[in-house]
């Protein structure tokens, strides 16, 4: 299994409903938006609690690993305009083209620039994982010449990284529009 | 605009006292606007000291140890959790004049009102809860 990077582990182990929810509030108010926090609950209610949980406040449920009795959460800080954002980057490609060159077998390379943990629980099969804050540092793993087609969730941080590429001579790179956020094509995880 | 959930507590014991804290703390830890509306003996639940010696329901006593085992969090703590999250205290005025209570009687950081001050909250509530 990938190791699951987070910027903040809580600990509501033996905690019974709804603490689990709250102390997750409390320190979600607390994190940057585009932060990971992992939320370690024995409560079985949590698994749907932190669902219906995120479905409400907008926030970004991931998924769940379970060990034994301990469960744990992972969840990601939206920012509120996050699907609002301006594109810049010229070159975009919808979900369908990528997954018709996908599917044609081409000779393309797939770079998912969300948060490891995203990466983890859902991603497209043989996509390329480098966080986008990570990307100016990890030009290296990546080649310039290569066809890159570009995804996150909703295309807001793949435009961003398209953006640091082109700006760092990569020719030919296209920003997936939306990208996983409404991703129908095969994926796998963990 | 956020979800408003408008609860009635009118009963007084301890499982009443978790119906209604558990519900209001959840709603409020999920950005909901949260009133409740305590009446009649649901006006325990907000006393200075009945809230903190709620009684089980005859014969379910037993239950007492079933809540320490869950490590259910006590019902005063869940009162001042729901507080500081904001969740909006009604107690009736019109049943605390019959029951000779005074609003020193209840937990700082109450409100005191009439039934409209609850129906105005209530009105474009998406849940609306009795207990």
């Amino acid at each position: 299994m990938l190791d699951i990077k987070v910027n903040q582990v809580l600990d509501c182990k033996g905690l019974a409903c709804p603490m689990p929810i709250v102390k997750t509030k409390k320190a979600m108010d607390q994190l940057e938006s585009g932060q990971v926090i992992e939320v370690q609950a024995t409560d079985k209610g949590s698994l749907a609690d932190i669902q219906g949980w995120a479905r409400n406040t907008g926030h970004q449920y991931l998924g769940t690993v379970e060990e034994g009795d301990l469960l744990k959460h992972y969840l990601r800080k939206s920012s509120p305009n996050e699907v609002k954002e301006e594109k810049k980057h010229p070159l975009t490609a919808s979900n369908d083209e990528l997954l018709k060159r996908l599917q044609a077998a081409e000779n393309i390379t797939i770079l998912d620039v969300r948060e490891s943990a995203e990466y983890s629980f859902n991603r497209i099969p043989g996509a390329v994982s480098i966080p986008l804050g990570e990307l100016e540092d990890r030009l290296g793993e990546l080649k310039p010449e290569d066809e890159l087609y570009v995804v996150c969730r909703t295309g807001a941080r793949s435009d961003l990284a398209c953006q640091l590429l082109a700006s760092k001579g990569f020719k030919q790179v296209k920003n997936v529009i939306p990208g996983m956020s409404e991703w129908t094509g095969p994926t796998e995880k963990l | 605009m956020s979800t408003k959930v408008a609860i009635i507590a009118s009963n007084g014991g301890m499982f009443d006292a978790y119906k209604v804290f558990n519900i209001a703390t959840a709603s409020a830890a999920t950005d909901a606007e949260v009133a409740i509306f305590f009446t009649f003996e649901g006006l325990n639940l907000i006393h200075k000291e009945m809230h903190r010696q709620l009684p089980l329901p005859a014969g379910a006593e037993h239950f007492a140890e079933g809540f320490k085992q869950a490590n259910v969090p006590a019902i005063p703590e869940l009162l001042a959790m729901a507080m500081e999250m904001g969740v909006k205290i009604i107690a009736c005025q019109m049943t605390m004049d019959v029951m000779n209570l005074k609003k020193e009687d209840f937990v700082d950081g109450i409100e005191v009102g009439g039934a409209v001050t609850f129906l105005d909250f209530a009105k474009d509530a998406n849940v609306s809860l009795t207990f």
